[in-house]
């Protein structure tokens, strides 16, 4: 039996008036796939996500969501059943923090003290004060206001989310802090993520699968060292190499994969056994040795053969 | 400052502050208010000065301008039984121009320097009435012997006006979604709102009557309902078309000021249409809404007074008899409850949209 994709866009286009925001797109997404969409501003991406939940309808094509097309499902049905994160965060002013965050189990007819427990919870995850609850989001700051965004989108537990540049407001360390945590609900849920970022390394790291847009269309689709190999498109590599695109292919590659019989000398430096090449390469510098041991293997890693990835 | 001084020489000077007069038909003569009271003239005018003056905090200043409003009063009051002990029954002291220009002044000191202290002048003015301080004024001799008509025109008036708001909200609550929905509709409806706004009151007032008479000619039916040509029907009707406009455009604009993110976002948790509506657009339209709301309360009170052109009653019919007739107490009697009311509902409306400005 073939796995049905949970999310399947078949030949989408989207007009918008005379402009096509998306054009003949075809994307499929895995159930718990952490999925991310890249592209410059104006390349689709929200678009792409909003058609999921039907916020957006297409001028050709299919969406199919669980194996049923999503223009024969009601919609607030198919919407309490998915989380968004909305890049333009979206709370409503005249209501608290914690009822902005129940807003979906409400919906879904949740008792009062339930909600309560869900919200204390997601406060909790999402490194929220407690006593926020009963702040209105205009006494929030940017980035606490999109947290309590994902938490809201995370309230009813959906096995799906959709999360429209989520991290963007919130400083380096926080950013991390939630980047270590998405990734940890994703590793424990096992929800499908469908991720925007204009941080090319925040898709690269997170995301098992990354989609590529440009003017409407996917550039680019697949696992991330792929994407940014030597022989993918110069387009793509620059998106996400970062200016240096070799480097940033190398840590995604594992150390482990350039392992060389030869042992490794004694006191040369160790590399933990999911150290990726750059990793590797880094030590290698610093320790200037020549080459390096790793934690539980009998040989050595050594330049020429994280040099060799290419080979 | 220059209201109290104001206020001051109106009491000072040689003006009218009382007019005495045999009956209430013969013009009176002019009393200064020196001459009326004598040295009690320092009471208000001590507190007058005392209201405004700048070293006191704003309460005890509005505190002495209420006082100083109350004391003229008060004045007025003793002068007009002083004056009429020895007089016939139907000799009349009514206000001169000294009165009122201190008073006018006076208030204007209370407004400035704490209004809700106009509560205190309004007690103030109860206490003396209540006492008899006023008796022999002529505008309490009138109000006593109308009363009851005067009683039955406060409320005739509040209900014409609260019947008038309802049919203009009836109109401008769905005329506003439609709108709100259909952008083009909305751009038409405002047009013609504004048009309504154009025609002097009066003449829609008068206009109403033919037109409802040829309508009533043609479905007598509706002569069944009570509904007549002249009466409440006209008022009611004149008053809603131009209530429509502010309550309409409040409605809209509030519609139209909700946070498209924050709708955006609702439609994305999965809520209908219809709570969309009530759980995000109206609340978010409330303070925007009331603003209408208020205006439209305050000119249903001012333009019901119309109605009493047409024959519907209420405080209206009362200030156009005095009217016909010259009689100015009688114009006062009816003009003052008006703005009163329209006070006291400015006033509670202001209140409650404060609250509705800040939620929890
Ligand atoms: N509701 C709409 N009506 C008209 N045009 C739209 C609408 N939504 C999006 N577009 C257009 O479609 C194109 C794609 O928009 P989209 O929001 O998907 O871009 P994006 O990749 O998310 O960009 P960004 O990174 O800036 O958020 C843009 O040209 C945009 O102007
Ligand atoms: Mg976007």
């Amino acid at each position: 039996m073939i796995a049905q994709p949970v999310i399947a866009i078949e030949g989408v286009t989207v007009r918008f008036g005379t402009t096509d925001a998306l054009r003949d797109v075809t994307l499929h997404v895995k159930a718990g796939e952490f999925c991310a969409l890249v592209g410059p501003s104006g390349s689709g991406k929200s678009t792409l996500m909003r058609l999921v939940n039907r916020l957006v309808v297409p001028s050709a094509g299919q969406v199919r969501v669980r194996g049923q097309d999503v223009a024969t499902l009601p919609a607030p049905a198919l919407r309490r059943s998915i989380g968004y994160a909305m890049q333009s965060v979206g709370l409503f002013p005249h209501r608290t923090v914690a009822e902005n965050i129940g807003t979906v189990p409400r919906l879904l007819g949740w008792d009062a003290p339930r909600i309560a427990r869900r919200v204390e919870e997601l406060l909790a995850l999402l490194r929220l004060d407690p006593a926020m609850g009963v702040r209105l989001p205009r006494a929030l700051s940017g980035g606490q206001a999109q947290r309590v965004g994902i938490a809201r989108a995370l309230a009813a537990d959906p096995d799906i989310l959709l999360m429209d540049e989520p991290f963007g407001a919130v400083d380096p360390i926080t950013r991390r802090e939630l980047r270590a945590e998405t990734r940890r609900i994703h590793a424990e849920t096992g929800k499908t993520i469908l991720l925007v970022t204009h941080d090319p390394e925040e898709a690269l790291e997170l995301a098992s699968h990354v989609v590529v847009l440009r003017d409407g269309r996917i550039e680019a689709d697949g696992a991330p060292a792929d994407l940014v190999a030597p022989d993918a498109a110069p387009f793509v590599r620059e998106l996400l190499g970062g200016g240096q695109p070799g480097l940033r292919w190398l840590s995604l590659l594992p150390a482990r994969g350039a392992l060389d019989p030869r042992p490794a000398p004694v006191g040369a430096a160790m590399l933990a056994r999911n150290a990726s090449l750059a990793d590797a390469l880094s030590v290698l510098a610093e320790s200037g040795d020549e080459a390096l041991g790793m934690e539980g293997e009998k040989g050595s890693v050594r330049a020429e053969g994280i040099l060799g990835a290419r080979r | 400052m220059i209201l109290a001084l104001i206020a001051i020489a109106a009491l000072l000077l040689p003006l009218p502050f009382l007019g005495v007069a045999p009956n209430r038909l013969l013009p009176g003569e002019g009393v200064s208010a020196l001459d009326a009271a004598g040295f009690w003239v320092a009471v208000p005018v001590v507190l007058l000065a005392l209201g405004a003056w700048r070293r006191l905090p704003g309460w005890a200043g509005a505190a002495a301008a209420a006082l100083g409003v109350v004391a003229v009063l008060g004045l007025a009051g003793a002068a007009a039984n002083d004056r009429l002990a020895d007089l016939a029954p139907a000799a009349r002291a009514s206000f001169g121009a000294g009165f009122w220009v201190a008073i006018v002044a006076g208030l204007s000191l209370v407004a400035m320097r704490g209004a809700w202290m106009g509560l205190a002048v309004a007690v103030g003015a109860a206490v003396l009435w209540a006492m008899g301080g006023l008796d022999r004024l002529s505008l309490v001799v009138e109000a006593t012997a109308r009363a009851d008509a005067l009683q039955s025109a406060i409320w005739t008036h509040l209900a014409l006006a609260g019947a008038a708001l309802a049919l203009a909200l009836l109109v401008a609550v769905p005329l506003a979604w439609a709108g709100f929905r259909r952008p083009r509709l909305g751009a038409v409806m405002g047009a013609a709102l504004s048009g309504v706004q154009v025609v002097p009151a009066i003449a829609l007032f008068a206009l109403l009557i033919p037109l409802l008479a040829a309508l009533l000619r043609a479905v007598p039916a509706l002569r069944d309902l009570g509904l007549g040509a002249v009466g409440w029907l006209p008022a009611v009707l004149a008053t809603a078309a131009y209530l429509a406009l502010p309550l309409w455009r409040s409605l809209s604009g509030g519609l139209a000021s909700a946070d498209p993110a924050a709708v955006q976002a609702a439609e994305a948790m999965g809520m209908t249409e219809g709570r969309i509506l009530a759980e995000v657009r109206l609340p978010l339209a409330l303070p925007v809404f009331a603003g209408g709301l208020r205006v439209a309360v305050v000119q249903a009170i001012g333009l019901v007074t119309l109605g009493g052109l047409v024959g519907a009653g209420g405080l209206g019919a009362v200030v156009f008899e005095g009217l016909s007739q010259f009689a100015t107490d009688l114009m006062l009697l009816g003009a003052l409850p008006i703005l009163l009311l329209a006070l006291a509902a400015d006033t509670l409306a202001r209140a409650a949209e404060n609250r509705l400005a800040r939620p929890a």
